[in-house]
């Protein structure tokens, strides 16, 4: 058993979004399943592209460094990247570091489509 | 190794911790301060709060203070007081904090611009906390001191 | 240096002699068992032993005075999570010399103690006092990563 390995991610997509999920915990263990699941979405030519967060009770610098690395990665590639899922205290942590203005939070899934719906409509 | 505890706070009531410096068990000291959190009535943010402070404060003695080796021990105190609960995490001090390093102002633009997009725990940690204090341990190690007030 | 390995992992907790605190170690215990792969079912069986024992050390061993510790060592090795708890001994209870067989335990000592130690018995994979150097009355139990399909439930 690894006992590292607590976050699952995966990928697919709706509505002409790149959605990776992110079941488990966001530390430094997380490093190369995100960044590979992002390389997979943007060889595969995502413009929108949604973490959604799923019972991630634990989210620490280590993993926040990991996004604002993605976040990086959105900018330089003209993408557009939100956010799902996040308890209140980690979308707290978001706005805190600074990364909410650069990815938009939105409670859930669902919301977040119609976030990129109206994005792609303007 | 009681006898740290007992010098210290003699008269209240202590849980320490003693912890393998091997990441991953800093989620030992979080839910063990989270559960002493709830009980003494805490709200659930503040809980939260309290839990991604030791964290950070944990993995920093892991990480830097003792340079992984599993063999050196992390030690956590919980102090509960009547308004407060304290919170001492220290580690064996293989490498010193240097204490520039203990008031940082990180930004997130400028971590686009670096490699390393890292540094936001101590940040965080003072952040979230209401009293931190960046010390050196009885040991000789680096040591925090990190409190959260009970609110009414 | 030390090599860092699951095999060798180990941790401490001192806790205040007072009835209620069990309920943290149950958790800190916990947490430090799911690191070690032990699976849920068990995880819950390992909290009840563990409540037990530290309420067994708080009552019968510290005789509920106020001022003393409880230890508790969690070591893994050969793929058992081991756990002591530690009183300081203001009542002896722990045979001397050689440990009891499991059958003495659970019948000898069962009975002179209620239920505690019989449930923890029915629990884990292996319990009872061992002797230890100083003062104090050292409990140990032990639950098996995996379970000899005889101790399966």
């Amino acid at each position: 058993m690894m006992l590292e390995d607590e976050l699952t991610v995966s990928t697919r997509e709706r509505d002409g979004v790149a959605i990776i999920d992110l079941f488990g915990d966001v530390t430094t263990f997380a490093e190369e399943k995100i960044n590979g699941a992002y390389r997979e979405v943007t060889n595969k030519g995502a413009r929108f592209v949604l973490l959604n967060f799923r019972q991630n009770d634990y989210i620490n610098s280590a993993g926040i460094a990991i996004l604002i690395g993605i976040v990086t990665e959105v900018n330089r590639n003209n993408q557009k990247l939100a956010v799902s899922g996040l308890s209140q205290h980690f979308q707290k942590i978001f706005r805190m570091v600074g990364l909410a203005q650069y990815a938009e939070i939105y409670q859930d899934e669902e919301e977040a489509l119609a976030g990129f719906r109206r994005l792609a409509a303007a | 190794m009681s006898d740290d505890t007992t010098r210290r706070e003699p008269v209240e009531k202590v849980i320490e911790l003693r912890l393998p410096s091997k990441l991953g068990y800093e989620r030992v000291a979080m839910d063990t301060a989270s559960s002493l959190a709830r009980r003494m009535g805490f709200h659930a943010d503040r809980v939260e709060s309290l839990k991604t402070a030791i964290s950070e404060a944990v993995t920093n003695a892991i990480e830097h203070g003792n340079q992984h080796d599993a063999a050196m021990k992390v030690v956590v105190l919980l102090t509960a007081r009547a308004d407060e609960l304290i919170v001492h995490v220290a580690d064996q001090g293989r490498k010193q904090l240097d204490q520039e390093c203990t008031t940082p102002e990180p930004k997130i633009e400028d971590a686009f611009e670096r490699e390393d997009k890292g540094g936001w725990g101590i940040w965080l940690i003072r952040e979230l906390m209401d009293e931190v204090e960046f010390t050196t341990a009885p040991s000789g190690g680096n040591q925090v001191r990190m409190v959260i007030h009970l609110e009414q | 240096m030390s090599t860092p390995s699951p095999t060798q992992m180990s941790m401490e907790l001192t806790l205040p002699s007072e009835l209620g605190y069990e309920v943290i170690a149950r958790d800190a215990v916990a947490a430090f068992a799911r690191r070690l792969g032990i699976s849920p079912d068990r995880l819950e069986d390992l909290k009840t032993a563990l409540s037990e024992a530290c309420i067994n050390a708080i009552e019968h061993g510290n005789l509920l005075k106020p001022g003393l510790r409880v230890q508790i060592f969690c070591r893994f090795e050969e793929e058992q999570l081991i756990i002591e708890v530690v009183d300081q001994g203001v009542n002896a209870f722990a045979p001397k010399g050689e440990p009891l067989s499991i059958t003495e335990k659970i019948a000898g000592l069962g009975s002179l103690r209620g239920m505690g130690l019989m449930l923890i018995s029915q629990l884990c994979d292996e319990a009872g006092f061992v002797p230890r150097h100083g003062t104090g009355n050292c409990f140990r139990f032990a639950f098996y990563r995996r379970p000899t399909p005889a101790l399966q439930r």
